[in-house]
């Protein structure tokens, strides 16, 4: 457990110091700020825009940060070498791998709680945000970013044991948003009786298949007033379990392959 | 790795994956239930616009759209308006204001040359206002919204305003004010014992909440819903209406006693194509009295007696049909007659005469007529008569005047054998109204010594008393 703590640690680390990373960080952290003023797009619900602007903000930055940070978490030890001196001492495959995720987990949830700090920070100033149950509403919504993220990690990382950065970068992206924005769609081909069997069958395999990210959007019960959520703690214990199924999922499959490819 | 942790490994992967299905299938429709967006299409939308919606900034999106419109508003460009109304309500379905602006814009705003609504919009405008009601059913205001549109730009039909009013009354943030309204769709529904029982049950919460609340607005709310009472009583006693629940102590005659008989006549005339002069009779004295005046095609889609089925489902389409004709007007009536010219030429979408037969319609309803006329009329027209066109069928419970007339479409656009002669249908019993000499907007009020000089006698039926007298004044 050592050795998968100390590569993950040393990661980290290595994150942190990433140039790109910090200018993505630092776009995102001054978009949080200058947001107040989109005010004007809506008088009586400025609120609303608000929230969904800097929540927008947070997620889409932390999913460009998420990608970026993993897509090279592999290639680079390849191409530097560098994996050769970490493989020769008593460390396994494995443990390599899972090292460098939950170092790239950790520097991820270093990214989101500096934007959730800073959104809260500036929702305090602006008033539009009372102490207390109301922070811990809104805070619920970046901590879920966080779990989506982190899932959107694990893929990367696995792919990242059998593709170039590049393409890496793409895939990725591309099973976020069918695993987000599409998912939808997939679920209303999968159930529309008029359609073929086989475009239905489709529909459901991807449905399936792609991790199911538009459930940790919880940012509507955030922006609008609405009813009261039913089952939350349920809700919010099967969706941790969830991702952390799929993670392990993709981790032993990005084990898999990376254990039988040569370095 | 060795095989038989290979082995382990993929018998994990199984396990796993038949457990992330497991806790999907469990999970999602909580997440469904609780936070999944209610609505959400991206078609048309630009590119930038659809890469900012796809990143989860709808509701910036739906703002930006917004201001968007309101500029448009500005510009008095209506059409541009509705396609941005629709989307931004797909976009974010919880922008009450946009739903309620724009249920208005589309039920209101559209309108020919002579400032008449489009009402083949009013189904759309009703199917918006619904589904704004559905998407935001914590707050009562879309059922307020929908309730006032039945209520004011339908105006009838009142059990839709009723049932939508009622509704949008077990929400408690509903503004106090606008609490009142229920009391007036109760009566214009013909329910006057509940309006009375509601009007005492705002008349006690307002005191109590004017003994919490001591700000001017509380008073003022409290003395508004009694003067309603009061009125509301009046209302009741001289209409008879407590006298014919207790015969013992029916006192006498009462306002709506010895109905009498308006002596509704109608001419249609088309002076020139698609042009029309709407003529008629109307012996009612006081001023006020409005009769409405439907032109539509005789094979109308959902045609109702007076009307239209207006509530046709929750499908908001925006664009009503190219090839169908439905006017509606008010016939104001001066000196007991009606003379109105109605162009209908200035605007080919509004009324493009695709049929071949038209129907014309006559209708008044004395549910939404004055107060002051509807005192002598009674709430369900127990006061009004009328021998040729009185109806008891088209509205059950109520009389109301009712009658139609038929056009072809050679005689509205003048054509063939009308191009020469002067096509008009008019009622059995038309005989011709006399224009006050001194204009229009003159009114004659019938001195003690005789009749109206403006109205030929005989023209108007002088049957009751509410011509002349001013006895059915109220």
């Amino acid at each position: 457990m050592n050795v998968v703590l100390s590569i993950a640690k040393t990661t980290t680390g290595e994150a942190i110091r990433r140039r790109v990373l910090m200018v993505i960080l630092l776009i995102g952290l001054v978009l949080l700020v200058v947001a107040p003023g989109m005010e004007a797009l809506s008088a009586r619900q400025s609120t609303t825009v608000l929230r969904s602007l800097t929540l927008g903000v947070i997620q889409l930055t932390s999913a460009v940060i998420a990608i970026v940070l993993t897509v090279y978490l592999i290639p680079n030890e390849i191409e530097r070498r560098t994996i050769y001196t970490i493989l020769s001492k008593p460390v396994q495959r494995w443990q390599f791998l899972v090292g460098k995720y939950l170092g790239a987990v950790a520097a991820l949830a270093l990214m989101v709680a500096m934007m959730t700090a800073t959104m809260l920070i500036v929702f305090s100033v602006v008033g539009k945000l009372t102490l207390g149950s109301d922070m811990v509403d809104l805070a619920k919504v970046p901590l879920m970013f966080f779990v989506q993220m982190s899932l959107l990690a694990a893929v990367a990382v696995f792919f990242s044991t059998f593709v170039s950065p590049i393409v890496n970068f793409f895939l990725s992206g591309g099973v976020y948003l069918l695993g987000s924005v599409f998912s939808s769609l997939f679920e209303v081909l999968s159930n529309n009786k008029e359609l073929p069997a086989m475009v239905q069958a489709g529909a459901r395999l991807v449905h399936s298949i792609v991790p199911n990210f538009q459930m940790f959007n919880v940012q509507n019960s955030a922006i609008n007033a609405g009813p009261v959520i039913q089952n939350e703690q349920l809700y919010y214990l099967g969706s941790f379990g969830y991702a952390l199924v799929y993670v392990m999922i993709l981790l032993i499959a990005g084990i898999l392959v990376f254990d039988r490819r040569e370095v | 790795m060795a095989r038989a942790h290979r082995g382990k490994l993929y018998a994990a992967l199984a396990v796993a994956v038949v457990a992330a299905a497991g806790i999907n299938g469990a999970v999602y429709p909580l997440w469904k239930k609780n936070f999944a967006p209610k609505t959400a299409d991206y078609s048309g939308l630009s590119p930038d616009q659809l890469l900012f919606a796809f990143a989860g900034f709808r509701e910036l999106i739906a703002g930006i759209l917004w201001v968007r419109a309101d500029s448009y508003f500005s510009e008095g460009n209506y059409d541009a308006i509705l396609p941005i109304v629709r989307l931004v309500t797909l976009l974010d379905p919880h922008q009450i204001d946009v739903y309620a602006t724009g249920m208005w814009h589309i039920g209101y705003n559209f309108t020919d040359e002579g400032s008449r609504s489009d009402r083949r919009y009013i189904p759309t405008a009703l199917a918006l206002g619904m589904e704004g009601a559905k998407n935001n059913d914590y707050t009562y205001e879309m059922f307020y919204e929908v309730g006032w549109m039945w209520f004011h730009k339908i105006d009838d039909f009142y059990e839709n305003s009723v049932s939508w009013m009622e509704k949008a009354n077990t929400y408690d943030d509903m503004i106090p004010a606008r609490r009142n309204i229920l009391n007036n769709c109760y009566q214009r529904n013909g329910e006057v014992d509940k309006a009375l029982d509601y009007a005492y049950g705002l008349l006690d919460k307002a005191e109590k909440n004017m003994k919490n609340d001591r700000e001017f607005s509380a008073r003022q709310n409290r003395d508004t819903i009694e003067g309603n009472l009061d009125n509301l009583l009046v209302r009741m006693s001289q209409r008879g209406y407590f006298a014919k629940g207790a015969p013992d102590r029916n006192l006498g005659i009462y306002d709506t006693d010895n109905p009498f008989d308006v002596g509704f006549s109608a001419r249609v005339t088309v002076v020139s194509p698609k042009v029309i002069v709407v003529q008629g009779t109307w012996g009612v004295q006081p001023v006020g009295t409005r009769i409405r005046f439907i032109l539509r095609d005789a094979n109308f889609p959902n045609a109702l007696p007076a009307g239209m089925k207006w509530n046709q489902g929750t499908q908001v389409e925006l664009t009503p049909p190219k090839d169908q004709t439905f006017l509606q007007d008010q016939l104001f009536v001066r000196n007991q007659s009606f003379n109105r010219k109605i162009d209908m030429s200035r605007d080919l979408t509004m009324y493009p005469f695709v049929d071949d037969k038209y129907l014309i319609e006559f209708y008044y309803n004395p549910r939404s007529a004055a107060i002051h006329i509807q005192d002598k009329f009674g709430w369900s027209g127990e006061g009004m008569a009328d021998k040729n066109f009185l109806n008891q069928e088209i509205r059950p419970a109520q009389r109301v005047i009712y009658t139609t007339l038929s056009l072809t479409r050679d005689q509205i656009l003048r054509r063939g054998e009308w191009e020469t002669k002067v096509p008009d249908a008019q009622t059995k019993n038309y005989r011709g109204i006399k224009a006050p000499s001194t204009g229009s907007d003159l009114i004659t009020v019938p001195g003690l010594r005789g009749p109206s000089s403006a109205v030929e006698p005989g023209d108007i039926p002088q049957a009751g008393g509410m011509a002349g007298t001013g006895e059915g004044g109220g």
